[in-house]
């Protein structure tokens, strides 16, 4: 009976189950920017329950792959290899950041950087990096292999998930091309995640709001 | 954990998500759009008039707004005698009546639709929901309307 199970997933090729897996977190992730924080404004916790469900997911995925923590990314040894790689992209993206914003609107809003949520802003870089490159990017290595094909991928979801905000979606997707292929280099999530904060601080601080619309993305972004 | 078992899973994923989705925009469209709302119009002689009732609320005065020829024209509440919805059942007393007074309108033949407007999401929400069918009607040469689905001599 198990025999004939992993016949059949043998015939569901190794690809088109990791497609699979990065089509259904994408739809989650779609549902609860889409839906839930569009419907539920005032039970706006409710989103979780999306979230959770694609944690879940993952987690069982890695353990069907026999993924350790070590092996995605929450790991420590490689913490300073990683950030010397990343080191540059992210004080290139600042830079522009911070030229941009201050062509635009001045210098940057520091009294921004007393917003409680900005608390949160690390926590959620790493949650997303987790999402993006220990789950989404290890799969589309399953689908395509390393290289530019499933860094291009792993970039076009990031971008995908913060329609239709214009701004964000270009923003994303470059700086999940740069993530991508630094994770593909040296795995190491807490890395990614110090450089997704520092870039999304300056984001907030750096660019008006009516141009990054208060970093809205789905259906808050019209409202 | 095998991988036929996480393709159980992905699959049982994807139902409850396809339910959730389904519940949520259920339960949005009848909380945006209840089918509660119960009404009639037609025109006079010089208005557009008829009743409109919340079911779900019968002694409330229900909102109604007036649209000619995809138009904004007017609002106001439901508040006028209308003797013949208790009579009919829909309302314990008869204050449920509207009666807009049209504009100048130019001559040819037109059509107004009257909706009752609707409050949700905590007052987030405005939606319109139309009462009856649209109501076509004409002037004629002394600007009187002829509410075109009566029958004239």
């Amino acid at each position: 009976m198990t025999e004939n199970k992993e016949q059949t997933i043998d015939l569901i090729s190794a690809k088109a189950l990791a497609l699979a897996e990065i089509f259904s977190i994408v739809v989650s992730c779609l549902i609860a920017e889409w839906v839930f924080l569009s419907f539920f404004s005032r039970h706006r916790w409710l989103v979780i329950v999306p979230l959770i469900l694609a944690v879940i997911f993952m987690i069982l995925s890695h353990r069907a792959y026999n993924e350790s923590a070590q092996m995605i990314g929450f790991r420590v040894d490689n913490f300073l290899s990683a950030v010397r790689l990343l080191l540059w992209p992210t004080l290139l993206a600042v830079i522009v950041i911070l030229v941009v914003g201050w062509f635009l609107s001045g210098p940057p809003v520091l009294s921004r950087l007393l917003r409680p949520r900005l608390l949160l802003v690390p926590g959620w870089a790493l949650l997303q990096q987790y999402a993006l490159q220990g789950y989404i990017n290890r799969r589309t290595q399953v689908a395509f292999g390393k290289g530019a094909v499933s860094i291009c991928v792993v970039a076009v979801v990031f971008a995908l998930l913060h329609l239709p905000n214009p701004v964000l979606t270009f923003i994303t997707f470059i700086g999940a091309l740069v993530w991508a292929a630094i994770y593909q280099r040296e795995a190491n999530l807490f890395a990614l995640a110090a450089s997704h904060t520092v870039a999304s601080i300056s984001l907030a601080l750096a660019l008006p709001l009516n141009v990054i619309n208060g970093l809205r993305v789905g259906f808050k972004y019209f409202g | 954990m095998t991988k036929s078992t996480l393709i159980r899973f992905l699959i049982g994923k994807s139902i409850l998500e396809t339910v959730l989705v389904a519940t949520i925009a259920v339960g949005f469209y009848i909380n945006a759009f209840p089918p509660y709302f119960h009404g009639w119009g037609e025109a006079t002689a010089t208005t557009i008039a008829g009743w409109a009732v919340n079911n779900n609320a019968p002694s409330e005065r229900v909102s109604v707004q007036l649209f000619v020829d995809g138009t904004f024209v007017a609002a106001q509440s439901a508040n006028l005698a209308r003797p013949d919805v208790p009579a009919a059942g829909w309302a314990e007393d008869e204050w449920h009546g509207y009666s807009f007074a049209l504009p100048a309108l130019g001559a040819g033949t037109h059509e107004a639709r009257v909706y009752a407007l609707h409050e949700s999401g905590s007052g987030t929400r405005l939606t319109l929901q139309q009462l009856g069918d649209p109501i076509r009607f004409s002037l004629d040469a002394s600007g009187r309307l002829i509410d075109l689905a009566k029958p004239h001599p």
